[in-house]
């Protein structure tokens, strides 16, 4: 009979009403999970060096076995072998010898304190691992496509043993730690899709050649892991439905098809279907994705298994999961992305409190972070990584309640009025639009997904709601304001200022301003000339260029969306190219004239620009009211882009730290 | 058939930074080779600081032709400057010169630098960027000084390598 671990009732939930496939139980081997929801195995670099677990790790999942009320919560994926070359992240915890046991058993006991089922994944990093040793290993010495990556060294039969035995080993020690399921990680370029994969495979022996081939050394893992759990232990394995790697020569749909039911055959209890490899030149979860864009795979992995089916990969919302649960074409709703920016999402769900959810906005700067050596953070959720700092966490209340002037109703002040609100502050949020949100108003119009951004505003605000925030829309904070008002505090959230270049012809009529072109308010013609190579500027590129205009982009940085994380930059470089956009970088605007603007280089080169219109993108800091607030004695803070120009993150950390301080 | 001057210019200043990087980057590879030819027991620095001597004394000889006394000692040092100044300009980067106090002194700034960039790609140290900066220059005014019967020196007061924002070479009379 199939084991309960943990008894959970949602039936006086309004969640599970409103998504009742979500929160129904299933059987994955011998056991019963009560709900449809799984916070996947996620690399955190929280660790230590030396692979033992943190309390900054154990308290970071500790939050998001809360949040999954009762479902699946795993802790990041293991490296197991001393050696280090399947470690792929700097932080990634280490199960290769019983030394890490007793900091495993932290993370079990921390996910069983939610009550929660522990989830423990195997994870040798292959391709991406290898991360502080000269070289890495798999199943043939394939060149790397990516230089941040090791060389590969080819792994001998022996070494295929030792690695499946590794496995085995640190099997073990996950079942004495107090897991409740395994898992084998089989993606984006790790050790096992190495071995699956027809790009990274080019074996002749038995662990090599067609797909049963070179899924061999994958059901020798699967069988061997098998035998040493307990028979009320599940066994996942995560595998790619779509490596995305078609430009190399990697596996054909029906060959991943093929590797889920010979996973299947070999003992595997569920499946987690992903797809898409680091080296694949295809996005998968960026913010261009749209949501949902994936749940086919899904359908078609149920169309081939009878084993439950996992998926997470741009599902940032109940509604789509629980209709495909209640179709049969998926079973188990998997999130990565969405509970590091809220780990206590899916219990909002559950709760009805939805509104209250932080999104996240798919901008992969947590990716970006773990492949530059840095503990993760995450680009709109500040307490992210800090959940062990009580500070942090939960802000405690104010010493002295004080009355708070925040100037600007964008996110920075948003963010800093619900935290200090919250902290017990009486807290006055003023703005001359008559709306909030401040630049991000125009800043969502831009393409590729930047209407996601505006989540970020619509949880603010109901936080500022709860916490009792008073709005003033529609006025505009002055020096007389400041001085009727005498506030105890001034935070000024008011923006940047948009500058234009200091030359000749700058005031000419075909000189406009980003925020009244995004907003519609600002005409251009059909050549435009953006001012300004940052965020603001490529966005705006990108929304004239979807119009048809000619767009060039210029700007002081070496490179265009400086302010931009890795992760995604690319995705804009693509698109940019994709839509005409040229860009000169390191470069001024040095005249504006009736015909166009004349660039410079930073090595003294001109050359000429015809344009009808100059869209003014570049930003300075805003130091009004800097003085009139000082010459009061006011305490004053500034955040967001009114004190150095960045991005949506700098404004809601700016925001959030300030609140917890103030 | 009318020029588009921005299509001309782009591509000729796009293909000019195309060949810097190849500079840096030949230089580079070269080092690597360098450096398993001399095996295990050679330091990779002393392999680097040979190679800008050598460096050093061929643009000094090739810097020679340029030498012009007919402007006096500080407009040939001057000159000079000038010169040492080109060599970081050739290869993409931003360099200036200022007159310093005493009349035999005057300051070579690089506030653009593509040398770390290189080194950093090819995992050379930082600090060997640096030091060979200055023994190349050392090495080019060896035959300088010579020729022009003037003794002179150089050296590095700061180093963009070392994090120090720009890089100020001194050259000066040596009493």
């Amino acid at each position: 009979m199939a084991k309960t671990i943990f008894e959970w009732d949602y039936s006086d939930y309004p969640g599970a009403k409103s998504y009742p496939h979500l929160f129904k139980p299933i059987q994955i081997g011998n056991i019963i999970v009560p709900n449809r929801i799984k916070y996947t195995a996620t690399e955190e670099n929280l660790n230590g060096l030396d692979g033992f677990v943190t309390d900054q790790g154990v308290a970071y999942l500790r939050e998001r076995a809360k949040g999954v009320v009762g479902g699946l919560c795993f802790m990041q994926g293991v490296y197991m072998d001393e050696a280090r070359m399947g470690q792929g992240y700097v932080g990634q915890a280490a199960a290769w010898d019983d030394k890490f046991v007793p900091g495993l058993k932290r993370l079990a006991e921390a996910i069983h304190d939610g009550r929660a089922v522990a989830g423990i994944q195997l994870m040798d990093c292959g391709r991406v691992g290898a991360v502080d040793v000269e070289y890495g290993h798999g199943p043939s010495a394939v060149p790397q496509r990516l230089r941040i990556f090791r060389e590969m060294r080819e792994m001998s039969k022996d070494d295929i043993k030792e690695m499946i035995q590794q496995h085995v080993d640190a099997a073990k020690r996950g079942v004495e730690a107090g897991f409740d399921v395994m898992e084998i990680s089989g993606i984006v370029g790790y050790l096992v899709s190495n071995f699956i994969s027809s790009y990274t495979n080019r074996r002749a022996d038995e662990y090599g050649g067609d797909i049963r081939g070179r899924m061999q050394a994958v059901v020798e893992l699967i069988q061997g892991v098998r035998a040493v759990i307990p028979d009320d232990m599940p066994l996942g394995i995560r595998l790619c439905s779509e490596e995305l790697l078609d430009d190399v020569r990697g596996n054909t749909p029906e060959e991943s098809m093929e590797s889920y039911k010979i996973a299947e055959e070999a003992g595997a209890d569920y499946i987690s279907c992903t797809l898409g490899w680091q080296e694949s030149i295809y996005p998968v979860i960026s913010r261009d994705i749209p949501m949902g864009n994936w749940i086919h795979l899904a359908k078609r992995a149920k169309e081939h298994v009878s084993i439950p089916i996992s998926m997470a990969y741009r599902l940032f919302k109940p509604e789509l999961p629980n209709e495909k649960i209640a179709a049969g074409e998926l079973d188990i709703w998997e999130m990565c992305r969405p509970m590091i920016a809220d780990p206590l999402m899916p219990k909002k769900v559950l709760e009805g409190r939805e509104e209250e959810i932080r999104h996240c906005v798919a901008c992969n700067l947590c990716l970006a972070r773990l492949f530059r050596d840095a503990p993760m953070t995450c680009y709109i959720n500040p307490i992210c990584a800090h959940e062990a700092n009580p500070e942090f966490a939960d802000p405690p209340p104010a010493e002295e309640e004080k009355e708070i002037m925040i100037v600007g109703a964008g996110p920075a002040g948003l963010e800093c009025a619900y935290v200090a609100a919250q902290r017990g502050h009486e807290v006055h949020v003023y703005d001359k639009r008559q709306e909030i949100g401040g630049t991000l108003n125009e800043a969502r119009n831009a393409p590729y997904g930047d209407d996601e951004l505006w989540t970020c505003v619509e949880y603010q605000k109901v936080m500022c709601e709860k916490a009792g925030v008073q709005f003033h829309l529609g006025t505009e904070v002055t020096e007389d304001l400041i001085e009727d008002e005498m506030p105890d505090s001034v935070v000024l959230a008011t923006g940047p200022l948009y500058s234009k270049p200091e030359v000749s012809g700058a005031d000419s009529d075909k000189v406009v301003y980003l925020l009244d072109v995004m907003a519609g308010k600002a005409e251009t013609g059909e050549r435009v000339v953006v001012w300004g190579n940052r965020k603001p500027g490529i966005g705006c590129a990108l929304h004239l260029a979807k119009q048809g205009k000619k767009v060039t982009l210029v700007g002081r940085d070496k490179t265009a969306g400086f302010d931009v994380n890795p992760s995604f930059k690319w995705r804009y470089m693509i698109y940019m190219r994709q839509n005409g956009i040229v860009a000169y970088n390191d470069c001024e605007i040095v005249e504006v004239s009736d015909e166009g603007v004349v660039v410079e280089t930073y090595d003294g080169y001109r050359w000429p620009i015809s344009c009808d219109t100059i869209v003014i993108a570049d930003r300075a800091p805003n130091e009004n009211l800097k003085n009139a607030v000082q010459s009061e004695g006011i305490e004053l803070f500034v955040v967001g882009d009114a004190l150095i120009p960045r991005n949506l993150s700098s404004a809601v950390h700016d925001g959030y730290r300030i609140g917890m301080r103030i | 058939m009318p020029v588009d001057a921005e299509k001309e210019i782009t591509r000729l200043w796009k293909a000019l930074h195309s060949a810097q990087d190849e500079i840096g980057k030949t230089y580079y590879r070269w080092r690597q080779v360098a450096i398993e030819f001399a095996g295990d027991d050679v330091k990779p620095m002393d392999v680097a600081l040979r190679a800008a001597e050598v460096f050093g004394k061929d643009i000094g000889k090739s810097i020679l032709p340029r030498m012009n006394w007919l402007k006096g000692e500080e407009g040939f040092m001057m000159i000079l400057a000038r010169a040492l100044a080109g060599l970081w300009i050739n290869d993409g980067g931003n360099a200036n010169v200022e007159q310093g106090e005493s009349p035999g002194e005057i300051f070579i700034k690089c506030t653009r630098d593509p040398w770390p960039t290189w080194a950093k790609e090819f995992g050379v140290p930082m600090e060997e960027v640096a030091v060979c900066r200055e023994k190349m220059y050392q090495s080019i005014l060896e035959d300088v000084s010579v020729f022009m019967n003037i003794p002179l020196g150089i050296e590095l007061q700061k180093a963009i390598s070392r994090g120090q924002g720009e890089t100020v070479m001194r050259l000066y009379k040596a009493e």
